[in-house]
């Protein structure tokens, strides 16, 4: 390896390190400024240690955006190979997708839901970081580029869903409860949080939708590389597929929604991990990250 | 020196009867500013006369001591009001300097009112102030304390949180509506029953936004009566519940002896709106529905207790905020006594300074004249006396200083001394 891209290396390696703690500082001042809430002693910093979280994001966004492009320029192809790419990419995704809420409807609260995830995301990328693995000639095109971008952002809004589940079950179990607490939470009604939550979850599938009939299509172009149908990614993800329309179809004929549709949240979120991660880990699949 | 001091009645230490004999019409406020501002001895007033409270706030010069302020402004009342002197001694309090500048910080924080944490009185304030200014009878020292008023004002409600959380039942359930619902718009209320509470309640969440109010009551007639004050759709009903299918909130404060709305019935309703939030507050007692309502997905059921505990909850954390907001005030009131003192002081040290430099200059003038000296010894000279003049100023104007910055009592005399020993003209402006 020649000093010029060792240079190069270790520089992009020191940036990832930056985007790792401004993400840390993020997740830890946004769920810091939900536990304080609105009423305590504390309350007069809790609007500042929000602006913080929240400028901790934009950085740590613009530094993933470069470490991204960095690192794909010196690939020489879209980087999603290695878990390093993959994890890397799917925080950014959380990132966008909850950059674009937060515009949309100026719901900060759900940042100490959907940062930490984020986090952890990137924790795991920056372990392997380093770690490349080749990608086969024949994937290295925007087929992959298009699949992929589709999938991740279709698993960040599904993870914006979830968030709101948890601010609806967090909500609801207060006001239940009748708990003197009641107005100190900063979470949104329960009807905002229901409603924010459904829509994440019908852009989460429209784009689920979207990435599976573009990955279907890529099949068709390649010749190299084996293809099986029954590949366990493939199955995992119309699973979850199918557990996210299931929750859209409930909802328009039967009315489910709130308590029930926030549950259904969470599963699906346990579905994206297991699809996402557990099928990696435990099974063979073409689909597998090195 | 200038003495800062506001007379006046309050709920706290008079009641009705009192204050609106003492409360300012149109009439009186043109007639008091006018009499403000002929005075030798008022040289700036701001009067603040709202249904809680009457005080005048006024800067008085050339007055010694407390007695003869007292006397200026208690025969200002008195006359202005035709009450006798003991019973304005009686419910009046009055306040010098200090302690009406941490008096006027409490009003407006709002920390001195019935309910703390009330919205209107800095508003009301803001009107006072804004009346007495254009009438010309405030100067420097009240625009000063009165912007400073207002910005504390600000200041304790942004810091703090004392304004928030309804400390009223009626307010607790629009605030609870609003944690169910996304938005009260085109929400419909349904009120079963009568009561003074139950239309208050409504009365706010239609303000808020509620737009459809359905009056249900066994007697059509009264239905009818209810529902012209909202224009909302009267209902008769017997043991049919129907109607709640429309209904996103439900207020109930019927004589009933038994449960009204039961878990079972209200299940098939819940069923039959789709499961829409339902938010049903119950203010009857004996109570009107059944608790075990509440375990149904989507119906959220507070019951006057509930509601009460959460208004009591509210107070609590007023009243620990309203500390805070004391600690605020007394920062406040010291820096701005602090600032007011150098402020006042500052113009009696100029005076002394120029008049000083007046002296020596027209001193050297005299020298130069009558001696023929070189340019050189000409500034060797002048350089002398200035120093001569600054050194004897020293001791007196540091001693003056220490003697503001340590809240000193006798700086007054200090400066009233100065001014009279040296004749001093000093202009405040």
């Amino acid at each position: 390896m020649s000093l010029a891209s060792q240079n190069a290396r270790s520089m992009i390696n020191f940036l990832f390190l930056v985007t790792l703690l401004i993400y840390l500082a993020a997740g830890i001042f946004q769920t810091l400024s939900l536990a304080i809430g609105n009423r305590s002693e504390a309350s007069v910093i809790r609007p500042a240690i929000e602006q913080i979280a929240f400028w901790c994001t934009i950085i740590g966004f613009a530094f993933l955006s470069v470490f991204i492009a960095l690192w794909w320029l010196q690939q020489g192809h879209f980087p999603m190979t290695h878990w390093t790419d993959s994890t890397a990419f799917f925080a950014w995704a959380i990132t966008l997708v909850y950059l674009l809420i937060v515009r949309l409807t100026h719901l900060r609260t759900l940042g100490s839901f959907v940062m930490p995830v984020a986090f952890i995301a990137i924790l795991i990328s920056y372990s392997f970081a380093t770690h490349t693995a080749a990608l086969p000639e024949p994937l290295q095109n925007y087929w992959l580029l298009a699949h992929t971008t589709l999938i991740f952002l279709a698993y960040a809004a599904f993870i914006a869903a979830f968030g709101f589940g948890l601010m609806y079950l967090i909500a609801e179990r207060k006001i239940r409860k009748k708990t003197d607490a009641l107005f100190d939470n900063l979470l949104p009604s329960l009807g905002t949080s229901d409603e924010l939550g459904y829509r994440c979850t019908i852009l989460g599938v429209i784009l689920l939708t979207m990435g599976v009939i573009v990955g279907s299509l890529w099949t068709q172009y390649i010749r190299d590389v084996p293809w099986r149908w029954l590949d366990a990614k493939v199955i995992s993800t119309l699973v979850t597929w199918f557990i996210y329309v299931a929750q859209i179809g409930i909802r328009q004929f039967w009315g489910w929604h709130g308590r029930r549709a926030a549950y259904a949240a969470i599963i699906g979120f346990v579905a994206v991990l297991c699809t996402y991660v557990g099928v990696d880990l435990f099974l063979d699949s073409m689909h597998t990250y090195r | 020196m200038n003495h800062i001091v506001s007379i006046g009645t309050s709920h706290h230490v008079a009641p009705i009867e009192f204050r609106e004999r003492l409360a300012f019409s149109e009439e009186q406020l043109i007639e008091s500013f006018q009499h403000f501002r002929e005075s030798d001895q008022v040289q700036e007033a701001v009067i603040l006369s709202t249904c809680n409270r009457v005080e005048v706030y006024a800067v008085l010069n050339s007055v010694r001591t407390a007695e003869a302020v007292a006397k200026v402004l208690v025969e200002f009342l008195s006359r202005c009001h035709r009450i006798d002197m003991e019973s304005l001694k009686k419910w009046t309090y009055l306040q010098h300097n200090v302690e009406t500048i941490r008096h006027l910080f409490r009003v407006t924080s709002s920390l001195d009112s019935m309910v703390v944490g009330e919205s209107q009185i800095l508003g009301q304030v803001k009107d006072a102030y804004d009346t007495s200014r254009s009438a010309g009878s405030t100067g420097t020292i009240l625009n000063r304390l009165f912007t400073k008023a207002f910005s504390v004002g600000k200041r304790i409600r942004s810091e703090t949180t004392i304004t928030t959380g309804a400390v009223s039942i009626s307010y607790a359930a629009v605030e609870l509506a609003k944690k169910i619902f996304n938005t009260l718009e085109g929400k419909t209320v349904a009120i079963i029953g009568a009561g003074e509470m139950s239309e208050l309640t409504a009365k706010h969440l239609v303000a808020n936004g509620v737009s459809n109010v359905i009056v249900a009551n066994r007697t059509y007639e009264r239905a009818v009566n209810v529902a012209q004050k909202f224009d909302g759709i009267p209902l008769a009903y017997d043991s049919d519940l129907n109607f709640l299918i429309d209904a996103d909130i439900v207020i109930s404060s019927t004589n009933a002896p038994d449960y009204l709305i039961k878990r079972q019935p209200l299940a098939k309703i819940m069923r039959k709106r789709k499961h829409r939030y339902m938010f049903l507050i119950d203010i009857a007692v004996p109570r009107d529905i059944e608790p075990d309502v509440n375990k149904l997905d989507h119906a959220f059921l507070y019951n006057i207790d509930d509601l009460e505990a959460v208004v009591a909850s509210n107070l609590k954390d007023r009243q620990q905020e309203a500390t805070r907001a004391e600690q605020i005030v007394s920062e406040e009131t010291k820096r701005f006594y602090d600032q007011l003192q150098i402020f006042q002081v500052n113009p009696t040290i100029k005076a002394l300074h120029q008049q000083f430099r007046e002296i020596a200059d027209t001193e050297l003038q005299a020298c130069f004249y009558k001696a023929t000296l070189s340019d050189q010894q000409e500034e060797v000279i002048a350089s002398m006396t200035q120093a001569i003049v600054k050194k004897l100023l020293h001791h007196p104007m540091q001693n003056l200083r220490c003697a503001v910055n340590d809240g000193d009592a006798d700086h007054g005399q200090y400066v009233q001394a100065l001014q009279e020993l040296f004749a001093l003209d000093v202009n405040d402006e």
